[in-house]
């Protein structure tokens, strides 16, 4: 149920960053699908590993592979799904954190925050190299010249 | 073909190339797309080399002599992301390599594909506002909350696209979002003690968020492109650094008027 909920909410603020994005007025719905379905398997693993890092690298893998699906059925750029898609695991939150210790003379507090954005983005960073490497791989296979 | 229309074709490729590039294509798309519709038209010496700030293309038609190539050098300096332009490019250069499209039928698909406009500002302001406040919830965020981020992210939203279209120095546009973003958020913050700054604050910067370079700069380095890969990611770190300096301005700036407390 708590999931639904998630599900329903990850959507409509994925469908907001499509609209601000521009995306093309077919391809919005499904970007929004995209991002309310990542955001289910960020919290079904943070759940269980408590870790964000671990659950962001699951959750963006998820965006990948669903673009890349819907890049095929929909014949659209994969890119245009994942950019509104993987907006709402950004590290906003560790990002002020980080600012807020920073003015408070916390540099301790910064650098874990500090360390927890990089990491974050790095997670979201690899995870899209995985799959579009993978992808790209697959694609030379397919067509050699 | 002969040079007359060498040079059209590479015109309009250019052409193709300058709009995928301004409306935040990652730039192994757009070497593809160039390579692609000029090799399709029968052209065996194609060399493109496509960065963030600028295009160069090379051509030469079969059984001509070495001399006789052209290259052209387009500098890019406004960018702006529109996907909905991206795919239509998109399928637009299928359908040239596809089919034996004239040149002036391609250039007429092209100008249509550039009058495409952004959604309207009300519009753009809406959502934005709708995207953040609904990133708030995911954290965990009251309903008060939710509808302070709302607004602020509106008035985010309208400060960062206003500034835009008077180009303003990108660096300065995010600055002054995280600074509007955190003096509405201090503000609803002092009229209602329910309402926590740092709930309002994330949901607003939400909207300024490098994805796009975020995206566009992994793809670029996976295939190959080192220098636009670098270039887009130092892009991300510069947009992100802006937010949280504009922030992270205005709060110290109150705790300094505030006495030492962040409400």
């Amino acid at each position: 149920m708590i999931y639904l909920y998630d599900f329903i909410i990850a959507l409509t603020c994925t469908i907001g960053f499509a609209v601000l994005f521009n995306l093309p007025r077919t391809a919005i719905l499904n970007a929004g699908f995209a991002g309310g379905f990542s955001w289910v398997i960020y919290n079904l693993f943070h759940n269980i590993t408590h870790s964000s890092v671990l659950s962001t690298f699951v959750a963006s893998l998820a965006i990948a592979i669903l673009a890349e699906t819907f890049a095929v059925k929909f014949k659209f750029p994969a890119t245009i799904f994942i950019v509104p898609a993987i907006v709402p695991l950004v590290p906003g939150h560790a990002l002020y954190y980080t600012m807020l210790s920073i003015i408070q003379n916390n540099y301790s507090a910064a650098v874990r925050y500090g360390s927890e954005t990089v990491l974050v983005s790095i997670a979201i960073a690899g995870a899209l190299t995985v799959v579009l490497s993978v992808n790209s791989f697959r694609k030379l296979k397919r067509s050699p010249n | 073909m002969n040079e007359i229309d060498s040079k059209k074709l590479l015109k309009m490729t250019l052409y193709t190339a300058e709009i995928l590039l301004q409306s935040g294509a990652e730039t192994y798309r757009v070497e593809d797309t160039i390579v692609r519709m000029c090799t399709s038209r029968g052209f065996d010496y194609v060399e493109s080399f496509v960065t963030p700030t600028g295009i160069f293309l090379s051509l030469n038609n079969k059984g001509d002599k070495p001399e006789d190539i052209i290259t052209l050098v387009r500098r890019i300096k406004s960018r702006s992301i529109n996907l909905n332009r991206v795919a239509k490019v998109n399928d637009f250069s299928r359908q040239f390599v596809s089919s034996d499209m004239s040149i002036e039928e391609a250039f007429n698909i092209l100008k249509d594909i550039d009058k495409i406009k952004p959604y309207p500002a009300l519009i753009h302001a809406i959502f934005g506002g709708i995207a953040s406040a609904f990133v708030t919830l995911l954290f965990g965020a009251n309903i008060f909350e939710f509808m302070a981020a709302f607004i602020t992210s509106i008035m985010v939203t309208f400060s960062i696209k206003n500034l835009d279209k008077i180009s303003f120095p990108p660096f300065l546009t995010n600055i002054s979002g995280g600074c509007v973003a955190t003096i509405f958020a201090i503000i609803f913050a002092s009229l209602y003690p329910a309402i926590r700054i740092d709930m309002v604050v994330v949901g607003a910067i939400m909207v300024m968020v490098p994805g796009v370079a975020i995206t566009n700069a992994v793809r670029d380095s996976i295939s190959g492109d080192l220098i636009s890969g670098l270039a887009k990611a130092a892009e991300a770190v510069i947009i992100a650094t802006s937010i949280a300096f504009g922030v992270g301005f205005i709060l110290q700036l109150w705790i300094l008027i505030s006495g030492g407390k962040l409400l």
